[in-house]
């Protein structure tokens, strides 16, 4: 009896290595299949990817609609997106067809979405993706240059482009063609917590329009004074470089996209970082959690600067309510800075069955800055519109409470109208991480030339270049 | 004559049951193993965008393009590090629980083994991002450090290269020593008691017994629990993703995770990704064929 319950043991261990060896050789999600991770979503989404790819298409459900109708789209935030596309619906269904519906398809994070464009993509099998989707704004220039087919363009929508921001059109706009209409706003602020500036004898008006310098002095002060940081943001990810250069008017690649990791803008950006840092005027997080639950919502800081959705983790801690006011960043010489962070945009897919339906839907509800969608989206979703048309409504000029009464919403629309447009890359995420580990290398005592340099080449690399 | 003819007709039909079971499980690992792994190959051949892929030029770029990436070849060290490290430590810890909770005359047997294989029953995904509240940096560990007044002040372990993989490591000890525990117990329920008193008669103290006669009847158990250690150990994943996302600055990234986010993170690269993935697989064999052969009992 013992025997044989240790040859079923060593039989079933033979076929868990076995499987684990395929799995290894297989392939990158078979790797991650065997272990069993949160990409359990990719890998799902990748096997009916392949399978679709190898086969039949017809195996896989057709997620887009074939109801004249209706539109199906991806989202993935109960609390944020997903409401402005119900106001979205709501407006369209009251003033053009009162039989439309908008089918929404929640997914559980961002990256789901662009995962799931990427493995429908690879596979060159469409059929697994909506008539609309929306996802990050920096993802679509990838997207666009390496699979061209996947989306429809917008050139037959009545919307007109020049209601938005410049800026904001530049991550979808490629060879002068509009692929996304704008939903959220990505306009970086900078908060500061004006009890705690007073403290250390400062005022909002002290900390903008200065420079970067002049700005690390004051955090310092402030950090003896009260204990607090006057910003913090993830060390993993590192938002900061990029927001820096773009109120420069910079980027991380030049004209001609290629990487400028080790030119002067990038290394002053790097340097600023690095003394605001041992001066106890910035605070690392070791990663996005950290950054949002320890230091934001953990009430350590007195400042915080990113894309204006950082607004609901500001607003958890409420007993700071009334205490936070914003403005504009620091720049590098001195001047009020202007970045923008994130954001993102719906964009029709190859899978739409009805394009004109679709391209009616945008230009009527988003694309035209409808007073009824984007009204209802910030106050539903807090989902902060990039039309200046819609940014001049009532409910936009309203005080704000939790920020002193500030009518935040209107500054951050007219904010989002100074934004220098920059030099964007598929290459975007690859150019931040090296940067963060650039930073981090030389935080922990590496030489600043040679970790850029380290940094640029591996960019470089990865590029193929 | 005839009695032979209905022989061969029995075995014949033993015969042709043996491979209507057999076949199912072989056509679903050629189905979901072997066929991917040659797609695989071919895929690791191939360069450009995912949607687009064409012949690698020359054929074997991919893998040329690894001698020169850095990172990968950190992965690689990072990986190996973890091997030497966690699975000697891991295997002799699994053993010595093994021994103790097979004592006779233990009580309550059944819940100390239930308590060491229980963090086996914990995901993945819950025990790296418990081991990462543990450690953070406001966490319980350096709490209580700081609240003895054995640190000064909080110390970042995940945000430093040395410490995070220290952690990494400790994370793998407590996940799968429960796991191999449960083979050796197995393996020492198979050895008869009478060869134990036989070594007790001869004189053998406990530290003899231990070396002399349980090792080596274990041998075949060992060889089995290095070469599944060996070949978790080069998959890992979920740990360097979970607990430190690779960081600080990819000190602490394995092979798997610089795979993922080849494939998956920023501009998807999956012919490169492929060609990596043969790499691994490679080193999984070698290994594995290096440990049968020492493992080999037969002269």
């Amino acid at each position: 009896m013992k025997r044989k319950v240790v040859s079923v043991l060593l039989a079933g261990a033979m076929v868990a290595s076995l499987t684990a060896c395929g799995g290894s050789g297989s392939s990158a999600s078979a790797t991650t299949a065997a272990t069993g991770s949160d990409a359990a979503a990719t890998t799902a989404g990748d096997s009916a990817a392949t399978t679709a790819g190898d086969s039949a298409a017809t195996q896989t459900a057709d997620v887009a609609s074939e109801d004249e109708h209706t539109l199906s789209v991806y989202a993935w935030d109960k609390n944020f997106n997903i409401p402005a596309l119900q106001a979205a619906e709501a407006d369209y269904k009251k003033n053009v067809d009162p039989d439309f519906k908008l089918n929404i398809i929640e997914q559980s994070q961002s990256s789901d979405v662009e995962t799931a464009i990427t493995t429908a993509a690879s596979a060159g099998d469409f059929s697994t993706l909506p008539d609309i989707v929306l996802f990050q704004d920096h993802y679509i220039q990838n997207f666009v240059a390496n699979y061209p087919d996947a989306w429809k363009d917008l050139s037959a929508a009545d919307i007109d482009w020049s209601d938005f921001g410049a800026e904001k059109l530049s991550y979808s706009t490629i060879n002068d063609v509009h692929y996304g209409v704008p939903v959220d706003n990505g306009t970086v602020i900078f908060a500061y917590r004006t009890d705690l500036l007073e403290q250390a004898g400062y005022s909002i008006k002290d900390v903008t329009g200065i420079t970067w310098d002049k700005w690390i002095e004051i955090g310092s002060d402030v950090y003896d004074k009260t204990g607090k940081y006057l910003l913090s943001m993830d060390g993993d990810g590192n938002d900061l470089p990029y927001m820096m250069l773009q109120a420069e008017g910079k980027s991380q690649f030049d004209e001609n996209g290629d990487p400028v990791l080790t030119g002067e803008d990038v290394k002053a950006v790097v340097d600023v970082i690095v003394r605001a840092q041992q001066a106890n005027a910035l605070y690392l997080a070791n990663d996005w959690s950290d950054y949002t639950d320890q230091t934001i919502v953990g009430d350590m800081v007195a400042g915080v600067m990113n894309g204006n959705w950082i607004i609901p983790t500001i607003e958890q801690v409420a007993e700071n309510s009334g205490k936070w006011e914003i403005t504009t960043m620091p720049t590098l010489k001195g001047g009020e800075g202007y970045a923008s962070n994130g954001g993102s945009s719906l964009y029709v897919t190859a899978n739409c069955k009805n394009v004109d339906l679709a391209n009616d839907f945008l230009a009527k509800t988003f694309g035209a800055g409808s007073t009824e969608t984007y009204d209802e989206a910030l106050t539903k979703g807090g989902v902060i519109t990039c039309s200046t048309k819609a940014g001049s409504s009532e409910v936009y000029n309203q005080g704000v409470e939790y920020f002193n009464n500030q009518p935040i919403y209107s500054t951050i629309v007219e904010y989002g109208t100074h934004v220098p447009v920059v030099k964007q890359s598929d290459y975007h995420y690859t150019a931040r991480e090296q940067l963060a580990a650039a930073i981090q290398n030389i935080l922990g005592g590496a030489d600043i030339d040679s970790s850029l340099k380290d940094a640029q080449d591996q960019l470089m690399f990865a590029m193929g270049k | 004559m005839d009695t032979k003819k209905k022989g061969f007709g029995l075995l014949a039909k033993q015969r042709a049951a043996g491979w209507a079971f057999l076949t199912p499980a072989t056509l679903l690992i050629f189905i979901m193993s072997f066929y991917p792994m040659v797609q695989a190959f071919i895929m690791s051949l191939k360069t450009g965008s995912s949607a687009n892929m064409q012949w690698g030029n020359p054929i074997t770029y991919n893998y040329a393009r690894m001698f020169q990436d850095k990172l990968f070849q950190r992965s690689i060290g990072n990986t190996f590090l973890y091997l030497i490290i966690e699975v000697p430590i891991m295997l002799i810890f699994a053993v010595l629980l093994a021994q103790l909770l097979n004592e006779k005359h233990l009580r309550f047997k059944g819940i100390f083994r239930t308590c060491v294989f229980l963090p086996c029953a914990t995901s993945l995904v819950s025990y790296a991002l418990i081991f990462k509240s543990l450690f953070a940096t406001q966490g319980l560990i350096n709490t209580v450090l700081v609240q003895l007044g054995i640190f000064s002040e909080n110390y970042n372990f995940l945000g430093t290269p040395a410490s995070a993989k220290a952690v990494i490591i400790i994370a793998l000890i407590w996940r799968w020593t429960g796991y191999n525990m449960v083979f050796y117990l197995a393996g020492l329920q198979n050895i008869e008691y009478s060869v134990y008193e036989a070594a007790k008669i001869d004189g053998a103290t406990g530290w003899k017994t231990f070396w002399y006669v349980t090792v080596p009847l274990l041998k075949p158990v060992i060889v089995m629990t290095f070469i599944m250690s060996i070949n978790g150990t080069l998959q890992l994943f979920d740990e360097s993703v979970n607990l430190t996302k690779g960081g600080p600055a990819n000190t602490t990234i394995t092979m798997s995770h610089y795979i993922y986010n080849n494939s998956f993170d920023g501009v998807a690269n999956f012919g490169y990704a492929c060609a990596m993935s043969f790499v691994v697989f490679i080193m999984v064999a070698i290994l594995a064929a290096i440990n049968m052969k020492v493992g080999d009992t037969r002269d």
